[in-house]
């Protein structure tokens, strides 16, 4: 059954596809794990990280912050994270989860705050002295028009901690990362497969956060 | 509209960064075209301390003996080593008999006896234009490894005795799902269906039991946790784990090449590797932390191989 | 029949005890890091230099190319950043291993995968640069009478500049950071002692080591290639 490294062709690129129509409950189960563990981990690092963004942009305060989070966010190795967090938190889905956190938040933090930080001053001024609250402000004015840039920040903070997410496999975390690592069992065929099914559970999370986007700022722009 | 200066400047950095990139470039270029004389020697090793060790072991005995040898690291499970020979990636990798006979070439009766298991793993590699050299006295088994205290605890002494835990769940290397003398012989042969296997692809199984988080995983026999008294291996009363000598497996071609020469290089090491031996060496990497290069230089000088 | 090996016994060497720091997989063991900086941690830094510069050099040079022509011909920019973008959601242990069949477990395999990764950012970043230079400042040119090319050497470029440069840090970072994965494949590299790291029962000091020179290698490659941009593109400065 071990699809030979050495005989890489386009026979095994159907291969994968085959694998993947024969494994399909295996294949069903797997990419829920990755799902539960790349979604859970964006929640948290998305409630974290956005109301965050928002504030510190709104105050115009924090610049340094957020761009030293965003570089220092890029610059943690996962397999680092993944090891240190073993041995604080254990083997596990939580280990896996945090290390997850750290990486999905740079993105969002950057650019809620850029986004906020950017948004129209006129526009705010205007709004202040229509007499609206800072809260107001901030909801009714700075959120939408920074609105692009911070969906932008969540789909890059989205893919990264999808692809991320199989190396959660290293330390039985599970999920498509089981497949991919196990070449041995499963053939290139498989780690093929796997990976496949990682690009497509991450490409149409990008699109999903692009068509959201799309509905929200029309509906935005129609209020306006 | 620009400043002069300025516009030199950018004209400079692009220029500065296309240079740097093309000297990197070339450097890389002739660092990849190796002058080839005698036959070369690529070693692998799987992924673990021990196969580390032996992969410096031989490597080094052969380089003192003027043969030219290139470390290919550590490759991954034997099915990926196994890959990587057939398909002339490297030609010499230390492998277990037992994995041989039943993982690679899956033999249906497993062998009775050692020397009948290293008899059928070479059979086998013949097959497929390698060879063996000759085995190890020392042998390795993957094992049913627990804390002391729960085997205290259940009265675990032999792996059947594994059907008085409740909810067992089983560490290991992820190929261990598929593998004859590991999961699929606990569940097959041992009857533990209800096992729950939890694949680690580079963290230690020791890791895991020490933090409660699996009941049993697969340490091997000369793991130096293992006389740690911490941990007990369980008897393994219907030898699923096989016979697991070590013997190098190499390319026929590489073995035509090196003709006796190498082949007495080879087993004069071999010779040398006792249970003593080996563990001591995977001791003093694994627990004292001392590079699997110093260790094998270590042994070859004290026993004249160096 | 197993080949009687013939012989006395191995002689058993003293291989040196380890400390107890070390012996017990230490946060921070100072006498595992002097012994083992040379061996060790001092090469697969050095490694890692050289993985990640050849995979910068290289996306540098491809974008740049790709950028050009997707800046150019705007119909090739939509296959082309598609693509950029699908290479950067393919797992990087799952890359890795998909080059071994053609490139074998050589650092070349490694250099394919660390340089696919970065065009996603460098593409993106370049094309997003030129296509923001200002109409005026195109306009002025035309005014001048300069031609499409200097056009391009002498405000397209420079203008674009700043953008291409903070591709530049933000795909270095990354790519710092990405190239420890690649030990999962070929042993080379700050990846290299952590998964050793990992293997050994979680010996820490190894673990934090080479992972935080990992860290400090690419924060320090950041304020380089930032003082690096301020040097060359004074004008950018706010």
């Amino acid at each position: 059954m071990s699809v030979l490294a050495d005989q890489f062709t386009a026979h095994t690129f159907v291969d994968a596809f085959r694998f993947i129509g024969d494994n399909a409950s295996l294949m069903l189960s797997k990419t829920g794990q990755t799902c539960e563990l790349a979604f859970a981990a964006l929640g948290i690092a998305l409630a974290l990280a956005l109301p965050l963004g928002l504030w510190l942009g709104h105050r115009h305060r924090g610049l340094f912050l957020a761009l030293g989070v965003s570089t220092l966010g890029r610059a943690l190795p996962i397999i680092v994270l993944i090891a240190f967090g073993l041995t604080v938190l254990g083997v596990g889905f939580w280990n896996n989860t945090a290390a997850l956190v750290v990486l999905g938040i740079p993105p969002i933090l950057t650019n809620a705050y850029f986004a906020v930080d950017g948004a129209d001053r006129d526009a705010v001024e205007a709004a202040r002295g229509m007499g609206l609250t800072e809260r107001q402000v901030l909801l009714r004015i700075e959120l939408p028009l920074g609105l692009p840039l911070i969906v932008a920040g969540v789909r890059i903070s989205a893919v990264f901690v999808i692809a991320s997410a199989t190396i959660a496999a290293i330390a039985g975390g599970g999920g498509l990362g089981d497949i991919i690592v196990n070449q041995a069992s499963y053939g290139l065929a498989g780690v093929i497969a796997g990976s496949l099914c990682v690009s497509a559970v991450a490409l149409l999370t990008a699109l999903a956060l692009g068509l959201v986007h799309r509905a929200v700022s029309r509906s935005t722009t129609a209020r306006a | 509209m620009f400043r002069k200066h300025t516009r030199r400047a950018a004209k400079a950095a692009f220029a500065i960064s296309l240079g740097v990139a093309l000297l990197i470039g070339l450097t890389a270029g002739s660092g990849l075209a190796a002058a080839k004389a005698k036959p070369t020697v690529v070693v692998g090793t799987k992924n673990f301390t021990e196969e580390y060790i032996l992969g410096q072991l031989y490597g080094q005995a052969l380089a003192a003996k003027g043969y030219t040898v290139k470390y290919a690291g550590s490759i991954g499970s034997s099915e990926l080593a196994d890959t990587a020979i057939t398909s002339g990636k490297i030609n010499f990798y230390p492998e277990y008999t037992g994995v041989l006979a039943l993982d690679i070439a899956k033999l249906k009766n497993a062998p009775k006896s050692a020397s009948a298991t290293y008899a059928a793993a070479k059979t086998f590699e013949e097959t497929r234009k390698l060879t063996l050299l000759a085995a190890t006295p020392f042998y390795d088994t993957d094992t049913v490894t627990v804390l002391k205290t729960t085997a205290d605890k259940y009265g675990l002494k032999a792996i059947g005795d594994l059907k008085k835990v409740p909810s067992f769940s089983y560490a290991g290397f992820p190929e261990c799902a598929t593998r004859a003398t590991c999961l699929l012989g606990l569940k097959n042969t041992y009857g533990l269906k209800q096992t729950k296997f939890v694949p680690l692809a580079s963290v230690s199984v020791y890791t895991l039991l020490d933090q409660g988080k699996v009941t049993g995983g697969d340490g091997f026999s000369t793991d130096p946790e293992q006389a740690s008294g911490k941990y007990v291996a369980l008897a393994d009363t219907k030898h699923i784990f096989g016979f697991q000598n070590v013997a190098p497996v190499l390319t026929q071609e590489l073995a035509q090449a090196g003709g006796s020469d190498l082949a007495s290089v080879v087993n004069a090491v071999s010779s040398k590797l006792t249970l003593a031996a080996m563990q001591a060496m995977n001791k003093a990497v694994a627990v004292d932390k001392k590079t699997p290069q110093a260790v094998a230089a270590a042994f070859l000088k004290a026993n004249g191989l160096g | 029949m197993i080949p009687v090996l013939g012989g006395s016994g191995p002689v058993i060497p003293s291989f040196g005890s380890g400390s107890s720091c070390e012996q017990n997989n230490g946060w921070w063991c100072t006498d595992w890091l002097r012994e083992h900086w040379g061996d060790t941690l001092q090469p697969a830094l050095v490694q890692h230099i050289e993985l990640v510069a050849i995979a910068i050099a290289a996306g540098f040079l491809i974008a740049s190319v790709l950028a050009i022509a997707g800046f150019r011909y705007r119909l090739l920019d939509v296959p082309v950043g598609g693509f950029a973008d699908f290479l950067y959601t393919i797992p990087s242990i799952a890359l890795f291993q998909l080059l071994v069949p053609f490139t074998g477990l050589t650092v070349l395999t490694v250099e394919i995968a660390l340089t696919s990764y970065t065009l996603f950012v460098l593409y993106r970043n370049m094309v997003a640069g030129l296509r923001g230079v200002p109409e005026d400042a195109l306009e002025a040119a035309r005014g001048m009478g300069l031609t499409r090319v200097q056009t391009f050497f002498r405000v397209e470029l420079p203008l674009a500049s700043p953008a291409v440069l903070a591709g530049l840090r933000i795909a270095t970072v990354s790519t710092v950071s990405i190239a420890t994965v690649a030990a999962f494949v070929v042993p080379k590299g700050l990846g290299e002692p952590i998964f050793i790291g990992l293997d050994q029962n979680l010996f820490k000091t190894e673990i934090l080591a080479a992972g935080g020179l990992a860290i400090l290698l690419a924060l320090a490659a950041d304020v380089a290639l930032a003082w690096f941009a301020r040097a060359v593109t004074p004008w950018s400065r706010a």
